[in-house]
C-alpha cells in the first residue's frame, strides 16, 4: 500500500479499500523511473551535437529511429488542440510494445494507440498511461480507455491537468520532483506516485509529484525553422514543456519557416532548437484536432473513429474498427495519403472554421 | 411565465451565482454559457480563463466546443499554456472554479474519475480530473453543476476526484496543502446549495417555484441542512431565455439537450 510521510485526512472519506490500494501506480515500491532518470536524460542532452544543422526529416525515419519498445512517450497538444496525429499515425505503422505514454489530456491519440493495441496486440501495445484526463468534450467519453480500464488492460496513472504540466515542467528545469498544491485530500494522492511531505520551511503539508522525463516527446507546433526552433501560436497546452523535458523530441509543423524569420523575433520561440531532434513540415498535421491560425477540428472524422471505437466497446465486433485503420492507416504510406482521403470542401470548411486567426510566421 | 429547459435554468442560475468583477475558470459547455449570459448582464467585467492557457477570451465566434479550440482562445489578453493559468490560480486570480461531475457528497467532494467496480478494473471509466482537481483545489471558490438525482447526490463518492471540505473537519483543507476556500454552491435545475459555515454541509438555499424542500430532499441521498431562508429560484426573463438561445449556445449543444 501507498504510505507517504505525511498525509492528509483523505483516508477518512475514501471508500477505497486497501486491496485496491496495493494495485495502484503508488504503490510501487521503491520509485523507479518509468523513462529516463534525470541524470540519464541529461547526459543525453550534454551529448548531442548542438550546432544549428538541419533537423527536417521524414516522419517515417524520425519514428523509425526512436520509437522502440518499452519506452515512454510525452504526447503534445491538448484534447482536440494540436493533437499530433501525424506522427502517431506513424508510430502505428512501425509498432512498439508496452509503451508508457504521458499527456495531460488528449483525445485521439491515445485512443488511436488503445484501438492498434486492441486489434493488433502482437504489433503494438500500451503497458501504462500517466495522466490527468483521456476523452473527446463535448463528443463524448473515450470509449476504448473505458474498455481497457474495465478489464485492467493498462496501468493508470491519475493526476490533474496541473499536476501533468508541473511534471512536464520539473523535467524541462531538470529536476526531480516539484511541489504542486493540487492532489492532497483527493483519492489520486492515494493512487498516484505523489507523496505528501512537510515543508521545511513552514512544516506545513505540501504534495510533491515526480517530474516526467519522457524517452521521446511528440508535438505539432504552428511553425518551426529547420533547426528546430519553434513557434506556437493559439494554446501553448504543456507543449514547450514536454519537449524540454524529453530526451528526444520529435516535431511536426503546420509551416517551415527561414531562420532569419525566427531571428527577427527571438521572443516568439516557445521551443529551442536544442529541445529538438527531428522537425518535418506537415500541413494539417493535427488533423483531425485543431490548428490555430490554420484549421478548426473536423467533428465528422472525430465521429466516425469514435464510433468505430465505440461499436468495439459494446459488441466486441471488430470488424468496422479495423476497417477504419486498414484505410486510414495501414492502407497509407504517409500523412499526406491520409489527408488525400478527406475532400477538399471538407479542409475548406475546416479552415474557415478558425476565422482566419492571425499567426506570425514572417 | 416564460418556458425554459432544465439546461436553461441551471445556466441561469449560474449566471446569477457569479459577480462582477471577478475571474472565473471554466469547462466546456454550461459554465461557458452561464459566464457568457453573466457578461452580457450583470457582470460586463468578468473574465474567463480555459484550462488550455488563454485568459479573457473574447467569446465571438460561437461556443468554444472545446477548451482549447480558436474560439475559447480569441482575442485573449494573454495567451499561453496550462502552466500558466494554473499558477496564476495557485496564486489567487482565480474566483470561481465552474466544474461537474458523476458524483457528490455532502461535503462536496466531487468524483469524476470512475464508477462501479474497482479504480484498477472500473466498469464505467470517465475521462479523469482533467483541469477539475486541480482548479477546485486552488480557485478560491468552487460552484459544481450537478444533476439533481440520488444516485449523484451519494453518501460518500467512490473517489474523490475533486477535493470539497472532505470529511467537514475545519482544517481538512489545509492539512490536503491546497489554497482556495473551497465548495461554495452547487447548482441544478431545481435547487441551488451552499455550505453551512460551521459544519460544511451542503445546505440548501433556493428552490425551484412549486417545489418544497422535501421534494428536493428525496433527490438526495444524504440529508440536507434546510437554510432558514429558504428562497424560491429566480426564473430567467423572456430576454434572459433570448440571449442564452440565440448569443450563448445558438446551435443547442447544451441547452438543447434533454435531462435523462
Amino acid at each position: 500500500m501507498k504510505q507517504s510521510e505525511t498525509s492528509s485526512a483523505i483516508k477518512n472519506v475514501s471508500t477505497i479499500q486497501p486491496d485496491e490500494l496495493k494495485k495502484v501506480a503508488g504503490a510501487e515500491k521503491p520509485f523507479k523511473w518509468w523513462g529516463p532518470t534525470p541524470e540519464e536524460a541529461r547526459k543525453i542532452m550534454v551529448n548531442k551535437p548542438k550546432s544549428l544543422h538541419d533537423k527536417r526529416t521524414t516522419l517515417k525515419e524520425a519514428v523509425e529511429k526512436r520509437i522502440k519498445d518499452g519506452i515512454t512517450i510525452g504526447i503534445g497538444g491538448f484534447v482536440n488542440t494540436r493533437p499530433p496525429v501525424a506522427i502517431v499515425h506513424e508510430i502505428i505503422r512501425k509498432g512498439a510494445k508496452d509503451l508508457t505514454l504521458c499527456f495531460q489530456s488528449s483525445s485521439i491519440c491515445p485512443e488511436l494507440l488503445a484501438g492498434a493495441m486492441l486489434l493488433y496486440p502482437d504489433h503494438i501495445s500500451i503497458k501504462r498511461v500517466e495522466l490527468a484526463w483521456w476523452g473527446y468534450e463535448v463528443i463524448g467519453i473515450a470509449p476504448l480507455l473505458r474498455y481497457l480500464n474495465s478489464k485492467s488492460m493498462i496501468l493508470i496513472d491519475d493526476y490533474t491537468n496541473y499536476g501533468m504540466s508541473a511534471r512536464f515542467k520539473a523535467g524541462a528545469m531538470g529536476l526531480e520532483f516539484i511541489p504542486v498544491r493540487d492532489h492532497g485530500g483527493s483519492d489520486m494522492e492515494l493512487t498516484n506516485r505523489g507523496v505528501m511531505v512537510k515543508s521545511p520551511f513552514s512544516g506545513k503539508n505540501t504534495y510533491l509529484v515526480s517530474a516526467c522525463y519522457p524517452d521521446v516527446g511528440i508535438l505539432h507546433v504552428t511553425a518551426a525553422d529547420m533547426y528546430g526552433n519553434c513557434r506556437i501560436f493559439g494554446a501553448h497546452c504543456t507543449c514547450p514543456e514536454i519537449a524540454m523535458a524529453s530526451t528526444y523530441t520529435i516535431v511536426t509543423a503546420e509551416h517551415i519557416i527561414p531562420n532569419e524569420n525566427i531571428r527577427n523575433f527571438p521572443n516568439l520561440t516557445e521551443i529551442p532548437y536544442s529541445a529538438v531532434d527531428t522537425v518535418t513540415e506537415q500541413r494539417f498535421g493535427c488533423h483531425p484536432g485543431n490548428s490555430y491560425g490554420d484549421y478548426w477540428f473536423d467533428m465528422e472524422h472525430i465521429l466516425k473513429f469514435r464510433s468505430a471505437s465505440d461499436t468495439f466497446r459494446k459488441t466486441g465486433n471488430t470488424d468496422e474498427l479495423k476497417r477504419y485503420y486498414e484505410e486510414y492507416i495501414f492502407g497509407c504510406e504517409t500523412f499526406d495519403d491520409f489527408l488525400s482521403k478527406m475532400p477538399y470542401k471538407t479542409l475548406k470548411k475546416l479552415r474557415d472554421l478558425d476565422g482566419g486567426q492571425l499567426t506570425i510566421l514572417s | 411565465m416564460s418556458q425554459y429547459t432544465p439546461f436553461e435554468m441551471i445556466a441561469y442560475t449560474g449566471s446569477r451565482v457569479l459577480e462582477d468583477n471577478k475571474i472565473v475558470f471554466v469547462g466546456t459547455g454550461l459554465p461557458i454559457i452561464a459566464s457568457m449570459h453573466a457578461q452580457l448582464t450583470h457582470a460586463p467585467g468578468l473574465g474567463l480563463i480555459f484550462e488550455s492557457g488563454p485568459l479573457a477570451p473574447v467569446l465571438e465566434m460561437g461556443m468554444p466546443l472545446s477548451v482549447g479550440d480558436t474560439r475559447a482562445c480569441r482575442k485573449a489578453c494573454y495567451l499561453k499554456g496550462l502552466s500558466s493559468v494554473f499558477e496564476l490560480t495557485q496564486r489567487g486570480h482565480a474566483d470561481y472554479a465552474f466544474i461537474g461531475g458523476a458524483q457528490i457528497d455532502m461535503y462536496g467532494n466531487i468524483n469524476s474519475t470512475f464508477e462501479g467496480g474497482t479504480y484498477t478494473e472500473a466498469i464505467t471509466r470517465f475521462p479523469g480530473s482533467g483541469g477539475a482537481g486541480a482548479m477546485a483545489a486552488n480557485c478560491e471558490k468552487t460552484i459544481a453543476i450537478m444533476a439533481l438525482e440520488p444516485r449523484r447526490f451519494v453518501n460518500q463518492c467512490g473517489f474523490i476526484t475533486s477535493i470539497g471540505h472532505g470529511d467537514g473537519s475545519p482544517d481538512y483543507r489545509e492539512k490536503a496543502g491546497v489554497m482556495g476556500s473551497g465548495p461554495y454552491r452547487v447548482i441544478t435545475n431545481e435547487a441551488l446549495f451552499g455550505f453551512d459555515e460551521e459544519s460544511h454541509r451542503m445546505t440548501l438555499l433556493e428552490v425551484i417555484p412549486g417545489k418544497t424542500a422535501e421534494y428536493i430532499q428525496n433527490k438526495v441521498s444524504f440529508d440536507l441542512l434546510i437554510s432558514p431562508n429558504l428562497k424560491e429560484m429566480d426564473e430567467p426573463t423572456e430576454k434572459d431565455l433570448k440571449l442564452l438561445r440565440e448569443e450563448c449556445d445558438p446551435d443547442g449543444y447544451f441547452l438543447a439537450r434533454k435531462v435523462k
